[in-house]
């Protein structure tokens, strides 16, 4: 057994094109991705902390007393003046701003600071902020007024950013439109009802922090860690297949080794190249790209666990596509394998993107492909490090791998006898 | 020690080995001669139990071997007609390999190899990759690689195919020693007649899967004691004289290479005059007329018709 597993890795050490395709290139994948798409992913808000500049042009405490002044001379009923001037003390769009910037889920990624205009300005130019937001002249009382009685001019605020296309920018865009949509909705509320307004303004946000928190990095890292974990199958069926064409592997019949120690050895090369694999990919993408915050042990030996299984389903795979090669006498299959299978393994196992918006049918596919679950424990395990939760993922990994290898052992040519 | 009975593959449309009988005594130094295509490798395939008989036996001290393939694959080292190696390995991985297939380890492993290369005259370079070895030391490193587990008799397919001068001296060489001074028992395939003649005692000679003739090399000869074998250069060639030779009363079988004519003739048989008149008639010069013993190439044309190279 040693002696088939040393031969094997030395042979796979020798071969440089099949070592670019195992590990070169799903870490130049896990880079390119893992920058190019940074942003798509919530996770992804980490990267996004913001200097902003609050410029408020008007005066806010004046704007509110004025307005509260018109309230007293409407005339109105004593009980409803006292209402509305409440209203507009507490409904002042721009506490409602800064408390919706500083709330808890983004008080992390977003500092804000007020300045003059002029400072604020000269900060963006020097790029010690990344965005100003302008409160214009008269934005308070245009927003009050609005709110309050329904005047059709609305308040107007102003985004400058130092770069139009960062990420950044789109979800400050996102969260300033929530918050415009907000102060209008809470407008026509306290308008209907008259009464002092709620000003919890939170729900805007919680549209985007509500994804899944996994950064591009951690998602490409696993998506194609267990993509190109497949191609150890293919590449260990055709060395299967150069044996059998150069009839070293009659030499090894000749030996009188049982034959299924043969296939045994196979699976369990593949094993260990892939957890050599697994083991590299995520050092070098721990390392390089700090894609794993968690350094403890327990969050560690959840990742060994599951590299485990998938490592064994793989070990199982090679066995089949081994024992295929071998009986067709042709390198067929792992070509066709490597050539199409694994990218559409991966394609419905989510490690392109996510599956979220896929036909059901597709999804439960993706489900039962080792690669897939693979990845679904995986995120689990970065979203919630909780063994129960890895259960499901893994049984089905382990079920697969159980009918891989016993086809392997149907199929394989037990040459043993004079056959 | 080895023999089959009856041995027999048929593949879909051809039938490989038909019927074939060979008997190896311990020690000897057999010869499996024919051209390419007769069914030798298919045959020694059977013989080295990867390939099973569609009828017939293998036996080995007595018992058939088709059953229980252990004590043959024990006892045989079978060098294949092609290179059976790990090209990305070196010949000292390789050989370490199969060693380790083969239960050796550590010092007995190690000395093992040493002898093996030392054998096949490799020993300075079995640390280079086998694919940048020549052809020539691929095809000792194989001998190599069978003599690993000490096996009692060596089958050789082909073992001197593309192959230099040199190597192919160095293999012939090694292989006599090894059945002169250690005992090796040798059945050694070829279509080259020279080496079969050169190494072995016994010789099968094979044409379309079957045996055609059988017997040590004085046997197979005298096949022929009645006839002599006469190779005739002429200066140039001449399709139409040959032909004309061919036909001469007595001629028995006629081959044609390049400038020369070879002629099988009964003893005593009047050729020279014929010979020269016709020779006349076309113009034709003689060069050189020799008189020759028999080969086995000539029992092989003398049986067949054909030459064993075509
Ligand atoms: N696996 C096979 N399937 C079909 N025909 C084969 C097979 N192997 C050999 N043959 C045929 O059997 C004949 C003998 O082949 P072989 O034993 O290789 O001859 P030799 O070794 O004497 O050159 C040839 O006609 C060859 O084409
Ligand atoms: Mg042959």
């Amino acid at each position: 057994m040693g002696a088939f597993l040393i031969k094997d890795i030395m042979l796979l050490l020798r071969d440089r094109s099949e070592l670019l395709i195992l590990l070169a290139m799903p870490f130049l994948l896990i880079a390119i991705l893992g920058f190019s798409l940074r942003g798509i992913f919530s996770g992804d808000l980490e990267a996004l902390e913001m200097d902003i500049a609050l410029v408020s042009q008007g005066d806010e405490a004046q704007a509110v007393a004025s307005l509260q002044n018109e309230i007293e001379e409407m005339g109105l009923p004593p009980g409803e003046t006292q209402a509305l001037k409440q209203a507009a003390e507490s409904a002042s769009p721009q506490t409602m701003l800064v408390s919706l910037l500083e709330d808890e889920s983004l008080s992390e990624l977003v500092t804000i600071e007020r300045m003059s205009r002029a400072e604020a300005q000269e900060s963006l130019d020097e790029e010690t902020v990344d965005a100003v937001i302008t409160l214009p002249q008269g934005f308070t009382e245009d927003s009050l007024r609005n709110m309050l009685f329904g005047e059709s001019k609305s308040g107007e605020l102003e985004l400058l950013v130092a770069d139009l296309s960062s990420p950044q920018t789109d979800v400050l865009k996102s969260i300033l439109n929530e918050f415009v949509r907000t102060v209008n909705f809470e407008a026509s509320i306290s308008r209907l009802s008259g009464q002092q307004s709620a000003t919890e303004v939170s729900g805007g946000i919680e549209t985007i922090t509500a994804r899944q928190p996994i950064t591009s990095f951690q998602y490409y890292t696993i998506g194609m860690a267990v993509m190109f974990v497949l191609f150890v199958g293919s590449t260990i069926a055709r060395q299967a297949n150069l044996e059998q064409k150069q009839m070293v592997f009659d030499r090894i019949r000749l030996s009188n080794r049982p034959p299924l120690l043969y296939l045994s050895s196979k699976a369990i090369a593949a094993a260990a190249i892939v957890s050599v694999q697994l083991i590299l990919l995520f050092g070098l993408s721990a390392l390089l790209f700090q894609t794993f915050a968690a350094d403890s042990w327990a969050f560690w030996s959840g990742i060994a666990i599951i590299s485990i299984v998938l490592a064994l389903s793989v070990g199982c795979l090679a066995a089949l596509m081994v024992a295929i090669t071998l009986r067709l006498e042709s390198d067929a299959v792992p070509a066709i394998f490597s050539g199409g299978v694994i990218s559409l393994m991966a394609f419905v196992g989510g490690s392109f993107m996510p599956l979220d918006g896929m036909p059901e049918l597709l999804r439960a596919i993706g489900n039962w492909t080792p690669n897939g679950a693979a990845l679904s424990a995986y995120f689990s395990w970065l979203l919630e490090p909780e063994l129960s939760q890895l259960a499901g993922p893994l049984l089905r990994i382990a079920a697969v791998a159980v009918i891989f290898l016993l086809l392997a052992l149907a199929i394989f040519p037990r040459k043993g006898g004079a056959a | 020690m080895l023999e089959t009975e009856q041995l027999t593959k048929k593949f879909k449309d051809t039938i490989a080995v038909d019927d074939v009988s060979l008997v190896l005594r311990q020690g000897e130094s057999v010869g499996l001669l024919g051209p390419n295509g007769a069914g030798k490798s298919t045959a020694i395939a059977m013989i080295s139990t990867l390939m099973k008989p569609s009828s017939g036996d293998v036996r080995l001290n007595g018992e058939s071997v088709l059953k229980k393939p252990g004590d043959m694959r024990r006892v045989l080292g079978v060098v294949p007609q092609k290179i059976a190696l790990y090209e990305e390995l070196s010949a000292y991985e390789n050989l370490k390999f199969f060693g380790r297939l083969y239960g050796l380890s550590g010092k007995k492993l190690e000395q093992r190899i040493d002898y093996v290369v030392e054998l096949v005259g490799l020993a300075d370079r079995k640390k280079e990759l086998v694919k940048n070895y020549s052809g020539g030391m691929q095809r000792r490193i194989n001998l190599a690689a069978a003599m690993m587990h000490e096996p009692e008799v060596l089958i050789m397919d082909e073992p001197t195919v593309g192959i230099d001068p040199q190597s192919r001296n160095h293999l012939l060489e090694t292989i006599r020693k090894l059945n002169r001074e250690e005992g090796m028992t040798v059945l050694y395939t070829s279509h080259y007649m020279e080496e079969v003649e050169k190494l072995c005692d016994r010789v099968y000679i094979m044409d379309h899967g079957k045996v055609i003739a059988e017997g040590t090399k004085e046997e197979l000869k005298a096949i022929l004691s009645d006839q002599e074998t006469v190779l005739i250069d002429f200066d140039q060639n001449y399709p139409e004289l040959f032909a004309k030779l061919s036909e001469i009363e007595g001629v028995q079988h006629a081959a044609a290479e390049e400038h020369s004519l070879k002629l099988i003739i009964p003893k005593g048989t009047r050729l020279l005059a014929a010979l020269f008149h016709e020779a006349e008639r076309y113009g034709a010069q003689v060069v050189n007329v020799n008189v020759q013993t028999p080969t086995l190439e000539d029992v092989f044309l003398r049986l067949t018709g054909r030459k064993l190279r075509d």
